[in-house]
């Protein structure tokens, strides 16, 4: 297909009647996703929210690549995420999508610089000095010292900084965030949240799974997802 | 891809137990390179003690017996030496020399030695200092003696140190005769560089025995008179040549006396010696793959504690290859660093105990790290690194939706 004039810079990361199941305990399968289907457009900040277990986090790995859903599919433009072999989605994953956990999940004995840096060190056996570069320029605007010793120092605030500048390393087009602000105070969440939505007006695709009501707040579309369904779909808005 | 940082940062966070399991490996290796390299620092040290010693002849009984009191000169009862064969043989000419060696007696624990000055002159090669003996009441010593050339001293009977018969007073235990120091001979590294070396017929006459020429005579060495020669407890014998050694060998070999070459006595020695090695060495092998099996399997429960990390490499898009390689990378730099310490370690304890057993027995050992060590070495590491791959391949397959959850 041609691609239009109109066509964004990013693809649109999309979910297509997605479902999955997980083995339960009992040796049975329990529903995980259903029949979710929900658009995710470059340049917004979505929020995805909804009780504990139904099925938000599964839903962000599925956009991830992480899961591969049994039915439906996940599309980022015109490439069929979930038909991608694992090392192909491990790529993808890579270079177009950045990460941010809960708990950070940040090498503790390495600085900030290195741990932002974590991401080429996959490809790269002798760190390009763009890159480094640019981790240096992450850091500084995120307010962050590139070299204050290991990480397992700084506070939680500044760890999730870290966090946020190690995703934007390889400036994906797609950010994904699964409870970024939850085990940070009131004053760091705030930040982070502000954080993401300039991310996202940066013209990517910034997805977050979140209870905090403020980050939602700030989201340009909304999903609200209860036992493995989306219950109240959002409408999207224009940045 | 760069797996350095990670592998680093695993190192850092596990740092007392990575320290544990690297001497651990270390402790193994270096046992089993000690006892290569200190068998063979003992042969080679041994062979070349013995490598000045062409021919001995001794009464017949234990080579390995007669062999360490003449070469090595360690204390044991010897039969002697009918007198008239003895003569016979020390006045051979058929040698280019035939020195007794009449030993038994001390001073201050280092042994003293009746020579002849040829026997002297064939060990050192040349004094290091003064002159060779020239009267019965003179001597040289070795070059690691404690006695000073011009120094006088009064040797003992018996050859523990502080005399035998008096618990330990070398002055009780003295003969009347006092003996100056005046040649101090070339290192040899062998027992002799601690011995002290006499003419013969001083040892004779200090025992009251015929001092091998006629009485009055201050005669040294050969000829010796058949009429006034004693039983000798064992003699070496010069030879030209390796024919005529064999010749030699062949005809002191009898009802009377028994010939050898040091070399067939210690061949004897080195296959005990090897057979110790080979046992210790197996024991080294097993004791190593213990530590190696029980270091990997202790590299799983470690993992298990890393899984988190390893959970976020997978999320932010790692290749399971470079799982793998941080995984592999760990374990391997644990058993590469531990080898390499054990290694060093080896040649360390190695060298502490030839610096022992030299001070014990005045033999010079010289241990280095030979092919023999390098080869162990290598495939303990070649081992350790295939062994690495395991906790490092079963952590790769790790279901990464799954783990997410778990970790």
């Amino acid at each position: 297909m041609k691609p239009s004039v109109e066509a964004p810079a990013v693809p649109t990361l999309e979910a297509i009647d997605v479902g999955t199941t997980f083995a339960d305990a009992g040796g049975g399968r329990i529903a995980a996703l259903e029949q979710i289907s929900a658009r995710f457009l470059p340049g917004q900040l979505s929020a995805i929210v909804g009780p504990s277990g139904s099925g938000k986090s599964t839903l962000l790995h599925a956009l991830a690549g992480i899961v591969v859903p049994q039915q439906g599919r996940v599309l980022f433009g015109d490439v069929t995420l979930s038909a991608l072999d694992e090392s192909r989605r491990d790529a993808w994953r890579l270079t177009h999508c950045g990460m941010v956990f809960q708990d950070f999940r940040l090498i503790d004995e390495l600085d900030a610089l290195a741990n932002t840096l974590l991401p080429a060190q996959f490809m790269h056996l002798r760190m390009p000095a763009a890159l480094r570069e640019r981790a240096l320029s992450l850091l500084a605007d995120f307010g962050l010292p590139p070299r204050s010793g290991p990480v397992a120092r700084m506070s939680r605030g500044e760890q999730q900084r870290v966090a946020l500048a190690r995703a934007l390393l390889l400036d994906p087009p797609v950010l994904l965030a699964d409870e970024p602000t939850a085990s940070l105070d009131a004053e760091n969440g705030r930040r982070i949240a502000e954080s993401l939505l300039a991310v996202a007006r940066t013209g990517k695709t910034v997805i977050a799974v979140t209870h905090d009501e403020k980050l939602s707040a700030l989201a340009d579309q909304r999903l609200t997802m209860k036992a493995g369904r989306m219950v109240l779909p959002h409408p999207v808005r224009q940045p | 891809m760069n797996p350095w940082p990670l592998i680093r940062a695993a190192l850092a966070r596990y740092r007392w137990s990575a320290l544990a399991f690297v001497l651990l490996v270390a402790a193994g290796v270096a046992l089993s390179v000690a006892i290569v390299s200190q068998e063979r620092a003992l042969r080679s040290g041994s062979a070349r003690a013995a490598d000045r010693f062409d021919l001995i002849v001794a009464a017949p009984g234990s080579r390995t017996d007669s062999l360490l009191s003449t070469v090595f000169l360690r204390p044991g009862s010897s039969q002697l030496l009918a007198p008239a064969f003895s003569a016979a043989l020390l006045n051979n000419t058929r040698g280019s020399f035939v020195s007794p060696l009449a030993f038994g007696d001390s001073y201050r624990g280092q042994p003293l030695v009746g020579v002849t000055a040829a026997l002297v002159e064939h060990l050192s090669g040349g004094l290091a200092e003064g002159r060779g003996f020239a009267s019965r009441a003179e001597a040289v010593v070795g070059s690691a003696s404690r006695l000073q050339v011009g120094e006088k001293f009064h040797p003992a009977h018996g050859v523990q140190h502080g005399g035998e018969n008096h618990g330990g007073d070398d002055a009780l235990d003295a003969h009347g005769v006092e003996i100056t120091v005046v040649g101090r001979m070339q290192p040899t590294g062998s027992p002799w560089d601690r011995a002290a070396m006499v003419p013969v017929e001083l040892v004779w006459e200090t025992h009251h025995l015929p001092g091998g020429h006629a009485p009055g005579s201050l005669q040294l060495g050969p000829p010796f008179d058949v009429a006034h020669t004693p039983g000798i407890p064992a003699a070496v014998v010069r030879t030209a040549n390796l024919a005529e050694a064999y010749k030699l060998r062949r005809a002191y070999t009898g009802k009377e006396s028994m010939a050898f070459f040091p070399a067939e006595a210690l061949i004897q020695l080195y296959a005990v010696l090897g057979d110790i090695r080979q046992l210790m060495s197996l024991l080294a092998v097993v004791t190593q793959a213990l530590v190696l099996l029980s270091i990997i399997a202790s590299v799983f429960i470690l993992f298990r504690l890393l899984m988190p990390q390893f959970v976020t490499l997978r999320a932010l898009g790692a290749p399971r290859r470079f799982v793998f390689a941080v995984a592999w990378g760990f374990t391997a730099a644990l058993i590469l660093a531990g080898i390499l310490a054990g290694l060093l370690g080896g040649f360390a304890l190695s060298f502490g105990i030839s610096g022992w057993l030299a001070q014990a027995t005045g033999v010079s050992l010289q241990p280095r790290l030979g092919g023999e060590e390098a080869l162990m070495a290598s495939v303990l590491l070649l081992i350790g690194l295939v062994l690495a791959g395991l906790p490092a391949w079963r952590l790769q397959r790790l279901s990464l939706a799954g783990a997410l959850k778990d970790y």
